[in-house]
């Protein structure tokens, strides 16, 4: 199979429980303060969008999960990583 | 309202609590003194205020031993910082914080929370946080792991203290393959504030309300003090909590809401939230004025829903302190919180009864002396001299460099000698205006007082010397904090310590303890200073190789310089001026850069002071530098005289040409004379005309001084016996110590 190109999302933030400063400004100077009320919380996080040249979705996947581990992409000591295949 | 506590899901939390991590001994104490069982809730409480990070239980008996006391002290240890009277009204308070076990596992926001967690112990005196400093130490430079660590924690202390208006003034660094796992991060805050308007971490008056304010209560943190106690295991990555999340916005707000309470004249008293949480913060405020407290927990703010008491009681959420004040200035205090938007509650008030009567609604779930629970009972430690040392004191001299010039320059570009500029440049550290002298000018960091006085800061410590021999080595660091300030034309007024450690039931481990606290006893005695506060930070080892760190004291002075006494840097200022050399040359090569980084070689004698010869010379260089004869100075402390010559050289931008054959010294070979670390030396620029003056001042006074050589347009010159013996040209020398802190972190993962 020729290798095809692959775009990929990287989604980190604070792990759930932990606290996030950036968000609750969001959410408490913006937002509530802007009248919407019906928001009850905000996260905030980094999106890095990812072009990959692989054989495969799994392929693409597994090796933007391999860089994020290896060079700190994150830190699992305080936070979630989630990765995306977006095509 | 009444809460179901025993119906409550258990969380893994409370079954991990359930379990006291205690000693028998300590349980045994407890059941005794209690004539009970204590429920879930207390023993909660007593495992996070009896952890090591709380109670100081190894080290207090020790402690005490260092002389605390100073004309010019007001307060001393037992509080959240010393307090020092610098004149007409204002005082100055100064401490220091690690957040090591965090850092080594975030160490971006373990860096930065360490920052926040000092800046709220200045704060809780009612002083302005106005300085920070950073003594750091990471495993080698060459290591990827440590490049990792380094990097993050310069960033996590740079972008807190900027977000916090707090200029980071100084600090040093250490590179050494024993800190690979566990990186020493520490941070020294520096206060001012006014003497009628401290604020004391005591809970004096029965009736006063209790505030808390800041932060919501969140799970975040809990068994922090424990987890800070318990040597770091690879399982600390999964620890959910362990790590804070850094929030210097909210703190900005605290400390801007806090002075304007104390400016207002309505805190009676305060103390900030740190290790142990709530626990500790009651439980000492109380203790200290032998009076007790009520709260009521179902009033805090949670971030989570279904908190138990004891996560409650324990939680180590940052942003957090606690305020005493008089019902009748309620309404002042409100408003100046709400002004600040900060959340707050209010959960209790000071009773008579000398207890800590912890409630959820009407229910009691928690009830003990808050005497009992602030004070452990003291651990007994064995102390037992390691073997390692009579290794360590054999070792044989290494070969003599072919190319002393070579070496020089090898040791120049060693990450423990060269620029820190990579770090101090990420740091603001002239916010505030207060800033006289930057990092990277002169031995110590200068910051202009209110009434015309400045306040010279400096922060040392040298865990080579301290392993080769903890007693002389520590000792060594006390002297260079010390002789950093004078060379800044300042006064010694007090030093706050800092002795991060491996396991204390280790003996050997317990020992190198011991030998710090009496070579900084013994030293501090000597000079008449006063130690006004510390910190103790013990299991420091490295989880997969179970070894500790190399012992660590950390001494961080402070020193006073009088109206219109002249600003001396380090930088060589005209060519033509003499080179004078202060104090004698020994073959004290131990720890030494030279041995480390040359030879790769531990071990050897360490350098040693002579506490008489000291003190004098300290005053009597001190008079000299008040007099406006000498246009620059530096002590000579690592790479020895050769190292201390070529860093004034390459920032003055001016060549030196020196006869080794007139530097005072008792050394038997050529390398050791270029690179002994010998205490109690300096190095001083003077016009010709003044030379004599101030040599003979020291003779007279039994201190070797001598004319030695001279500031040149030419590289730098080292002749002995009449021939050039090391020739170095400037650029390449000032490329060697600039450029190689940069250069290794540029190098790729």
């Amino acid at each position: 199979m020729s290798p095809a190109t692959f775009t990929l999302e990287v989604i980190v933030e604070n792990k759930p429980l932990a606290r996030d400063p950036e968000g609750e400004t969001i959410h408490h100077n913006l937002i509530l303060k802007g009248g919407y009320s019906q928001v009850t919380s905000v996260r905030a996080g980094k999106l890095l969008r990812m072009k990959v040249e692989a054989r495969s979705s799994e392929e693409a996947e597994q090796l933007v999960r391999k860089l994020c581990d290896d060079l700190r992409i994150y830190n699992p000591a305080s936070h979630i990583c989630q990765v995306r295949v977006l095509s | 309202m009444t809460r179901p506590i025993i119906e409550e899901r258990l969380s893994l939390t409370l079954v991990e609590v359930q379990k006291p991590n205690l000693t028998d001994e300590e349980v045994q104490y407890a059941i005794q003194t209690l004539q009970r069982e204590p429920n879930e809730v207390e023993w909660a409480m007593l495992e996070a205020q009896w952890s090591e990070h709380c109670s100081y239980k190894s080290s207090k008996p020790l402690l005490k031993q260092l002389p605390s006391k100073g004309t010019k002290v007001l307060v001393g240890p037992g509080f959240d910082a010393g307090v020092i009277d610098v004149g007409d009204g204002w005082v100055v308070t100064l401490h220091i914080e690690s957040h090591n076990h965090p850092s080594a596992i975030d160490p971006y926001g373990g860096a930065a929370t360490g920052v926040g967690g000092v800046v709220r112990d200045i704060l809780s005196l009612g002083s302005r946080p106005v300085a920070l400093l950073d003594p750091l130490r990471f495993g080698s430079i060459e290591s990827s792991h440590s490049r990792w660590l380094f990097d993050n924690v310069v960033r996590g202390i740079a972008d807190y203290g900027n977000c916090i208006g707090v200029p980071t003034v100084g600090g040093e660094v250490e590179f050494d393959p024993s800190f690979e796992r566990n990186c020493l991060v520490d941070v020294v805050c520096v206060g001012l504030g006014r003497k009628d308007k401290l604020v004391l971490g005591e809970a004096r008056n029965p009736g006063d309300l209790v505030y808390l304010v800041g932060g919501r209560t969140g799970r975040d943190g809990i068994r922090g003090a424990s987890f800070a106690s318990k040597t770091l295991a690879d399982k600390s990555d999964t620890e959910r909590s362990a790590v804070q999340v850094p929030d210097p916005f909210t703190k900005k707000l605290i400390i801007e809401a806090i002075l304007e309470a104390v400016e207002a004249n309505i805190l009676r008293g305060m103390k900030d939230l740190g290790g142990g949480g709530l626990t500790c913060g009651l439980a000492e405020i109380a203790a200290k004025a032998g009076t007790g407290i009520e709260v009521d927990l179902s009033k805090i703010q949670t971030r989570e829903p279904n908190m138990l008491p004891a996560e409650v009681m324990i939680s180590e959420s940052q942003e957090r302190m606690i305020l005493l004040i008089r019902e009748e200035d309620e309404r002042e205090l409100v408003n100046i919180l709400e002004k600040w938007e900060l959340s707050f509650a209010k959960i209790g008030h000071v009773t008579k009864d000398g207890l800590l009567t912890i409630r959820w609604g009407n229910e009691i779930v928690a009830k003990a002396p808050a005497k009992f629970v602030a004070e452990a009972p003291f651990a007994t430690r064995s102390a037992v001299r390691p073997r390692y040392l009579d290794v360590l004191a054999e070792v044989p001299e290494p070969a003599l460099p072919e190319d002393l010039g070579q070496t020089l320059i090898e040791l120049l570009s060693s990450p423990n000698i060269a620029s820190k500029e990579w770090i101090y440049r990420q740091y603001d550290h002239e916010v505030g205006i207060r800033t006289i002298i930057k990092p990277g000018q002169a031995d110590s960091a200068l910051l202009c007082l209110p009434n015309k006085r400045s306040l010279a800061l400096t922060t040392d410590g040298n865990s080579k010397q301290c392993y080769v021999d903890p007693y002389w080595g520590t000792m060594g660091v006390v002297s260079e904090a010390l002789c950093n300030l004078v060379a800044s034309g300042a006064e010694p007024v007090a030093v706050v310590d800092h002795l991060q450690y491996g396991d204390p039931g280790n003996p050997e481990v317990y020992w190198t303890f011991k030998e710090a606290i009496r070579a900084i006893s013994n030293y501090l005695k000597a000079l008449s200073v006063p130690c006004i506060g510390g910190k103790v930070s013990f299991y420091n080892e490295d989880s997969t190789s179970r070894k500790a760190i190399k012992p660590s004291p950390v001494i961080a002075a402070l020193g006073l310089v009088e109206p219109k006494t002249p600003r001396i840097l380090q930088a060589l200022r005209k060519e033509e001026n003499d080179l004078i050399v202060i104090g004698n040359t020994s073959d004290e090569m131990g720890g030494s850069e030279y041995y480390e980084h040359i030879h790769k070689l531990a071990g050897g004698r360490v350098p040693r002071v002579n506490l008489k010869k000291e003190r004098t010379l300290l005053r009597s260089l001190l008079r000299t530098l008040r007099s406006g004869r000498v246009e620059s100075i530096h002590d000579v402390s690592k790479g020895g005289l050769a190292v201390a010559l070529a860093e004034m050289s390459v920032q003055g931008r001016k060549g030196v040409t020196v006869d080794l054959d007139k530097v005072p010294n008792k050394t038997s070979r050529m390398d050791n004379l270029l690179f002994s670390e010998s205490r109690s030396r300096f190095i001083l620029e003077t016009k010709p005309m003044n030379t004599t003056r101030i040599v003979n001042s020291f003779k007279r006074l039994g201190i070797p001084a001598s004319k030695v050589g001279s500031v040149s347009d030419n590289g730098i010159e080292f002749l002995a016996k009449g021939q050039a013996m090391l020739t170095i040209p400037m650029a390449e020398a000032s490329r060697a110590w600039s450029e190689a802190i940069p250069a290794a972190m540029e190098a790729t993962i």
